[in-house]
């Protein structure tokens, strides 16, 4: 045979020779429309072959300046605004800022505005973790759980509805308590300033659907081996970055950090009930859903235990009309299913705040995507960005 | 600490003595811990060893935000400040710490004058204070020294003027004033709350 310069290809006649093919890196766009980002999310990746060398997110496309509006707002308007921040979990937006308001007031709400701001919240940590489990399933491949999720999650988006008027946007929380004519409608409206009829048999219902929900869900996602080869030993997430990059909520837990605002902060009733913090220790995705998944369960302790002991007396403390909040500054962080929603308020003792500074759960749980993507393949990619459970809305504000 | 509330008779809470102690760890002048949320103002050349100080010997490792807050004499938008008269032009940049093993947390305030509008970045520190940063940067116009990355984080990166800086007009407000001429809600000012007018 004559000699042919091959150029540094090695014939397949050669076989069992194998030789790395240095190529160029390419530049992946993956978003702004992407099923996977939740939303619009730009993710510019570097890639050699199928593995990720660099990314750089590109946020923004949903940056709406709720912190400028909130500028040019009462008090009273701004938590319209602020539950539109993370969608899905609407309620438990608006509880830390009707509360830092109060604090600046120092306005005390009743006991059973307390236990409905409680019972909404984690009805509303349900229904978020619900939307997770089931489209983290849908993002690995798996389009069943959907299905299942969703049907038992619109038995509480029915609850909640039903006591605010709101499926997403509840707009439920006042300063001072929660709105005092819920439920019930024009027919019945002199009765109808509390709970409606049959709340707490819709929400024992729905707990006992959610908790069967679980349990389905476990046995379709949670024990598949398809989804355990996707999640497991991906994305892991270190308790160091976890606190560099200020990780909160389910994210934080599943890499082993015990830490619940609900334990730490005296925000709402919580220390009245029995439940436990939700851990998990290898801080890989498949932690991340099985936090959530615990989460659920223990949401549903608590909301059980709540609608059992909800105390009576008014809704509502007594509010000046018009609110003048006094000047200073309060910080409030709440336990959103997400991680930590913060409010920073700048009262200069006018109708509008100087200045609200949101502190959003997904910002900085999605801030570090640049340096866990690294080495990873694109598929991966997805399983770990699935596993964060951020919602653009709460990242761009 | 000469202008801390630790001067009252009735025993420190808890609060107040970490605030005490942390403040007295960075150096710092001053700080408060009204409504639960302890500051701890620190200057300038101090805001890097503070936050280092804060999580090394504080358990304070948990970064929570970073931003800032402009104190300006001439507001284009809301409502202005409480005592113009005696106010001092600056951004206050603000950062929270905290930590997870308890429920302890802080916020590092410093102030920067407006024309001369720097700081050290966190970064080193915190890895997680690079976006913060960003968006401090775009929407004040502060320089983060010694930051990897600072480009526009949120806004184009053709945009012009710093949105959350006091100066800058609300598009929204200068097209249409508000409220609009259908309002939920009758403004304060044109009914007499005091006599009870009004549903």
């Amino acid at each position: 045979m004559t000699e042919l310069d091959t150029g540094g290809i090695v014939q397949v006649s050669d076989g069992g020779v194998s030789v790395e093919i240095k190529g160029e890196a390419m530049t992946l766009n993956i978003g702004p429309q992407h099923p996977s980002t939740h939303g619009v999310l730009r993710l510019v990746a570097e890639v050699d072959g199928e593995r990720i060398s660099k990314l750089d997110p590109v946020v923004g496309y949903m940056h709406r300046g709720k912190e400028k509006l909130a500028e040019v707002r009462t008090y009273a308007q701004i938590t319209a605004l602020i539950n539109r921040i993370d969608w899905v979990s609407g309620f438990a937006n608006e509880v830390g800022f009707v509360i830092g308001v109060e604090r600046l007031m120092g306005i005390e709400p009743p006991p059973r505005a307390q236990y409905i701001r409680l019972i909404l919240t984690e009805l509303t940590r349900i229904s978020n973790h619900l939307v997770f489990a089931s489209s983290y399933p849908l993002e690995l491949g798996a389009a069943t759980p959907l299905m299942y999720a969703f049907r038992e999650r619109e038995h509480i988006m029915d609850v909640i509805e039903s006591v605010t008027g709101g499926r997403f946007h509840p707009n439920f929380n006042r300063v001072g308590g929660v709105k005092p004519a819920a439920g019930g409608g024009k027919t019945q409206k002199k009765v109808s300033l509390d709970l409606p009829a049959g709340f707490y048999a819709a929400a024992a219902n729905a707990m006992d659907r959610a908790e069967v929900a679980c349990d389905e869900l476990d046995e379709l996602v949670t024990g598949n081996e398809i989804i355990q080869v996707r999640a497991k030993n991906v994305g892991v997430i270190s308790r160091e970055d976890v606190l560099a990059y200020g990780i909160s909520g389910p994210n934080a837990r599943a890499s082993g950090i015990e830490f619940d605002l609900r334990k730490h902060e005296d925000i709402l009733p919580y220390s009245d009930f029995d439940w436990n913090v939700a851990v998990r220790h290898h801080g890989d995705s498949f932690d991340r859903y099985l936090v959530r998944m615990d989460e659920i369960r223990e949401s549903i302790k608590i909301v059980r235990q709540a609608i059992a002991n909800v105390p009576s007396g008014p809704l509502q403390a007594k509010v000046p009309r018009v609110l003048k909040v006094p000047p200073g500054s309060v910080y409030v962080r709440t336990e959103n299913p997400k991680g930590e929603m913060g409010y920073y308020i700048v009262s200069q003792g006018g109708r509008v705040p100087y200045r609200v500074k949101i502190r959003s759960a997904s910002f900085s749980n999605i801030s570090m995507m640049s340096k866990v993507a690294v080495g990873q393949l694109i598929p991966d990619l997805v399983a770990t960005m699935g596993s964060l459970d951020f919602v653009l809305g709460d990242v761009d504000r | 600490m000469t202008d801390s509330p630790s001067d009252t008779t009735e025993a420190p809470s808890p609060l107040d003595t970490f605030a005490a102690e942390l403040a007295t760890k960075v150096g710092a002048a001053r700080w408060t811990a009204d409504y639960g949320t302890i500051h701890i103002y620190v200057n300038r050349d101090q805001w890097v060893a503070a936050a280092t100080t804060a999580r090394d010997e504080a358990d304070l490792g948990f970064f929570s935000w970073l931003s800032a807050v402009d104190w300006s004499k001439d507001v284009e938008v809301g409502e202005p400040a409480a005592d113009v008269e005696d106010l001092e032009e600056r951004y206050e940049i603000l950062c929270r710490l905290a930590s997870v093993n308890t429920s302890a947390a802080v916020i590092l305030s410093t102030s920067v004058a407006k024309d001369d509008a720097w700081l050290d970045t966190l970064v080193p520190v915190y890895a997680g204070a690079n976006w913060h940063e960003r968006e401090a940067a775009e929407m004040f116009g502060v320089n983060f020294v010694g930051h990897p990355n600072l480009v526009k984080l949120y806004l184009p990166s053709g945009f012009e003027g710093h949105p959350l800086r006091k100066s800058f007009a609300l598009g929204a407000r200068t097209v249409k004033p508000w409220p609009g001429t259908v309002d939920v809600e009758e403004l304060p000012s044109t009914t007499n709350v005091e006599a009870g007018e009004g549903s």
